[in-house]
């Protein structure tokens, strides 16, 4: 055996009590996502944050929940959930004023909202009617391209292109409350990248970039997964040299 | 008093028309001469001579003169003795004289001599005077005795002097050493020349002091009021060296005992003054006495200036906070959240990202930087006020070595660090702290494995916590107690245990676990720094999940404000605080304070006792005084003026009680603060100036002499004035003088008559 495989084996054997001790976390100190329950097709990927959760924990050292947890915007315990997510697959109905406050205060409290469009759509379907909502939500903070340098971008991969099932558009667009990304809206149908079948294969082809645009996409869940719990960590001072030095 | 006589005139008519006739009779003699330029000398002589007597004549009688007795006496002018009671006073008068009180004591004895056989002509007055005039004792000013007074104003003092009493001043005798701190500080301008002319006097002077003596001074101290706590202060002391040759000095600077910084400086005969930068990087925060001093050298006159203090007062620009966390999780971002929002804090953080389990791919494509621990626990945890360990356990990365800093990291916090533990499956016992150096300064008992509850459990307040300030989140001990209640549970808990009573722990909350108290929040001091210990990862529940039912999170914010404020010392979290009302005040000024005190739930305690002790910097303790504080909690005491020195306020306040009804076994809070009382520009010179005093001499046309010599007291004689009745006694009211003056008439008439002159 190698000197280097040695101390890899000594290294996972020093963290092993640290991982089992992670599997009996509750919630409260897990990445758990709540997912947005709405009159429309709200869960179009099942499973797909089973993947999430799990490739965000083998590739950091984030804890994460099996799942995510449908939740009702309306019903109590919205707030367990600092990281919600919104999908559709097709015409997303209204949100009930009362939903869109309840939605609003989790926000403003330091919430983050994932929406990602299961369609593909732009400007029908779920676009449509989810541009709507975010309007009503947020009238102030209008959904907005995040730019390149954003930190979202260097949470924790160095990314300059995008991921998901399609490429119906390059970028990400945000809604932002006090100089953070609240909301953050990808029209490439993240979780159809993420989504594995019963038996182990992937349930969507990547199109057009196939397997590495996945790997795009499961890279983009690390890094909001790190912006949400990270915020503009990887913003302070003594990152920049290092990061301005890998991108060159 | 004595009677004089003066001529006047009587007449009824005006002056103008008494001048237009006597133009008229000098017109008339005129004329007659005109008029007899042919006649012969004979003639002519005998009749211009008449005309004139009888003008002359006519004139004395429209004009009336008269004589007038008047009653006159002398009135005496004062004379002023002025004798300088500067501090500056009590210094030698020459190398192993006398101090120059006594040389001044002596020659008002001997001015006193010289005034008495003069006291027809001048009253003698006795004045003291240093940075105002004031009429003296001549007991008092004749036998010397300590001077007190903090400056010198030469010309104030003679203006005061010469505008007192209704009597004119006739002289002033000015008995000094010549230093002023006024108007003559720099020598005699031409404004004050003309000031000292103005006064219309001699103004003789008697040099107490001609030659400076030997003598090593620190003249000043160039300090700002405040400084930066780790950051680099500059002061400049400037020492004054006369008559000590050549040698060098060691010149220290202490804070309260301790140095801070020293030079060396070396003294050549042929300069007086060196300006010395001393820099230092204070440590803590609060309001310190600062001590330059240099040692007292052979044969030096005066030992007292060898020494002078100031007070610094040193605070955080911001407040530097590390923040480690195990990984990235709700509660080490809604905690960075308050952090980063607080323009106060200086935040740095780092995040384990991956740990050596983790697989993200190639290590370039990631942002990820390795862990500067030796740095960041090295040489740079001094520049910290505070380190938090967010969930973070040291064990295992190995290859970081982070376990070799863990003893400095307690020595850090013994020597004023604050450090904070936020539980989680890698923190506490779960993060095998129990048998490192951190467990002698954790504040709850930490067994390792002990592993975490996953109940979910509230926060209750213990008595501890009900009367600290990290958990105050509400005013009054029921609505804190109803605000604690309102809170979500929280879950997971770290099981630790309480510490042994005596070990400076508190907790503060406690939660049930396996059915048992458990703390929550403890908090404990550690030398001179402090230890929090937060059980669990899921505070952030107090505000976040909170906020959902009770549209809030304040109760999240001010927890973790008020402790960060309560790790670093933040002086306003303190229950009681004393400052004085400046921190340093001219000699002769008395020294106010206020004292701010707090009840335990933090609301102002008022009529709460409060006692102040004014302490010297031996710790002596030289005033007292007592006060209830007002209803904004704030009692404000003064005391009389000290010595000059710089001195400790030693506040005690029983914040649980109001008025005087305080059970003895209630104990007091302390509080520190400094207060300075400048030396003044009196004592930081003992070179007299005989120069100023002769020139003031020679401007006023008094006369100076030196101590020890009889005075010549010149001044300005006593004029008469007019203080009774007056006679008037006619002078034209003559029969014989109309006769004369008909005659005269008569005979010019008579004589024109005979010699044919129609």
């Amino acid at each position: 055996m190698r000197r280097r495989d040695l101390l890899k084996l000594a290294l996972v054997a020093a963290a092993a009590p640290l991982r089992a001790a992670a599997e009996a976390l509750p919630d409260a100190s897990r990445l758990v996502v709540g997912q947005i329950q709405h009159g429309g097709r709200w869960d179009p990927r099942p499973g797909a944050f089973r993947r999430f959760g799990w490739e965000v924990a083998r590739r950091t050292s984030i804890e994460t929940g099996a799942d995510a947890v449908p939740v009702r915007l309306g019903a109590p315990g919205l707030h367990r959930y600092p990281m919600l997510y919104l999908a559709g697959d097709g015409a997303l109905p209204p949100f009930a004023d009362g939903e869109l406050a309840a939605l609003r205060r989790h926000l403003q409290y330091g919430g983050f909202l994932l929406v990602d469009a299961a369609d593909g759509s732009d400007g029908s379907g779920f676009d449509a009617s989810v541009r709507r909502e975010l309007a009503r939500l947020l009238p102030a903070a209008p959904l907005t391209r995040v730019p390149r340098e954003h930190v979202l971008y260097k949470s924790f991969y160095l990314l300059d292109r995008q991921g998901g099932r399609v490429l119906a558009k390059p970028w990400l667009e945000a809604q932002t409350l006090e100089n953070r990304l609240a909301v953050l809206y990808s029209q490439n149908d993240l979780a159809g990248a993420w989504a594995r079948g019963p038996l182990g294969d992937w349930e969507y082809p990547c199109t057009p970039g196939g397997e590495a645009q996945r790997e795009i996409a499961f890279r983009l869940a690390v890094n909001i997964s790190m912006y949400a719990l990270c915020g503009d960590y990887k913003d302070d001072a003594v990152h920049l040299p290092f990061i301005l030095r890998r991108r060159s | 008093m004595s009677e004089t006589w003066r001529l006047a005139l009587s007449s009824p008519w005006p002056r103008w028309a008494l001048a237009l006739l006597a133009v008229a009779a000098v017109g008339a003699v005129l004329l007659a001469a005109r008029g007899l330029a042919g006649e012969p000398w004979r003639r002519r002589g005998p009749l211009l001579a008449l005309r004139a007597l009888a003008c002359v004549l006519a004139l004395f009688l429209v004009a009336e003169p008269s004589a007038q007795l008047l009653q006159t006496a002398r009135v005496k002018g004062r004379f002023a003795v002025l004798v300088d009671r500067s501090r500056s006073m009590n210094f030698p008068s020459g190398e192993g004289g006398a101090p120059r009180t006594d040389v001044a004591a002596e020659a008002v004895r001997a001015a006193q001599a010289a005034l008495a056989p003069l006291g027809d002509r001048v009253a003698p007055e006795l004045w003291r005077f240093d940075r105002e005039a004031t009429p003296a004792d001549a007991a008092a000013l004749g036998t010397g005795g300590r001077a007190e007074g903090g400056s010198t104003d030469l010309l104030g003092a003679l203006r005061t002097v010469a505008g007192a009493g209704n009597r004119r001043l006739a002289g002033a005798l000015v008995v000094s050493d010549g230093t002023d701190h006024a108007s003559l500080a720099g020598g005699l301008s031409v404004a004050a020349r003309d000031e000292l002319r103005a006064l219309g006097v001699p103004v003789s002077t008697v040099a107490v002091a001609e030659t400076a003596p030997k003598d090593l001074a620190i003249e000043r101290i160039a300090a700002d009021d405040f400084a930066f706590v780790r950051s680099t202060a500059k002061v400049e002391v400037t020492l004054r060296a006369r008559g000590l040759g050549t040698r060098t000095v060691e010149l220290v600077l202490r804070r309260e005992g301790t140095i801070v910084a020293a030079a060396q400086v070396r003294l050549s005969p042929g300069q007086e003054r060196y300006v010395v930068p001393l820099s230092f990087a204070p440590e803590r925060t609060g309001t310190f006495v600062f001590t330059a001093s240099v040692p007292v050298q052979p044969g030096e006159a005066i030992a007292e200036n060898n020494t002078r203090s100031f007070v610094l007062r040193v605070i955080r620009d911001r407040v530097r906070v590390l923040l480690v966390a195990g990984r990235p999780s709700w509660d080490e971002r809604f905690l960075r959240g308050i952090l980063k929002q607080d323009p106060n804090v200086d935040l740095v953080s780092f995040y384990i990202l991956r740990t050596n389990t983790d697989d993200p791919g190639r290590q370039e494509e990631l942002s990820l930087i390795p862990f500067p621990v030796a740095e960041i626990f090295g040489e740079q945890l001094r520049t910290f006020d505070a380190v938090l360990f967010v969930n973070f356990a040291y064990q295992p990365y190995r290859s970081l070595d982070i376990e070799r800093h863990l003893p400095g990291l307690r020595e850090w916090v013994r020597k004023g660090g604050g450090f904070a533990m936020l539980g989680g499956e890698q923190s506490f016992g779960d993060g095998r702290y129990g048998e490192t150096p951190l467990a002698d300064i954790l504040p709850v008992e930490v067994t390792d494995g002990s592993g975490l509850a996953v109940e979910p459990t509230r926060a209750r307040l213990t008595a501890e916590g009900r009367r600290h300030p990290i958990t105050a989140l509400a005013t009054g001990e029921a609505a804190n107690e109803a605000a604690w209640a309102g809170l979500p549970a929280v879950s997971p808990v770290n099981r630790t245990r309480p510490l042994p009573a005596g070990s400076g722990a508190q907790v503060l909350l406690e939660g049930t676990v396996d059915g048992h108290p458990s703390p929550l929040v403890a908090v404990r001091e550690v030398g001179e720094g402090r230890a929090l210990a937060v059980a669990t990862d899921a505070s952030w529940a107090w505000g976040f999940v909170a906020a959902e039912s009770s549209g809030t999170a304040r109760a999240y914010q001010r927890f973790w404000t008020s402790a960060l404020r309560w790790l670093v010392r933040d002086p306003d979290l303190a229950p009681v605080k004393v400052e004085p009302d400046r921190p340093s005040v001219e000699p002769g000024e008395p020294v106010g304070a206020a004292v701010t005190v707090r009840r335990p739930d933090w609301s102002p305690a008022a009529a709460a006792p409060v006692v102040v002790e004014l302490a010297d910097d031996e710790g002596k303790t030289v005033a007292r005084a007592e006060a209830a504080a007002g209803p904004d909690g704030v009692a404000h005491l003064s005391f009389a003026p000290p010595r000059p020195g710089a001195y400790q306020l030693r506040a005690s306040a029983w914040n649980r009680c109001s008025g005087a009804a305080c059970p003895p076994s209630v104990a007091p809070e302390h509080a520190t603060g400094a207060v300075a009382v400048r030396p003044g520009p009196e004592d930081a010179d003992a070179a007299p100036r005989p120069e100023l005093l002769r020139a003031i001499a020679e401007a006023t046309g008094g006369k100076f002499t030196t101590g020890g010599r009889s005075p010549v007291l010149p001044f300005v004689e006593p004029e008469a004035v007019e203080i009774g009745g007056r006679k008037d006694r006619p002078l034209w009211d003559r029969g014989w003088l109309l006769a004369v003056l008909a005659g005269a008439l008569a005979g010019e008439w008579a004589l024109r008559r005979r010699w044919g002159r129609w």
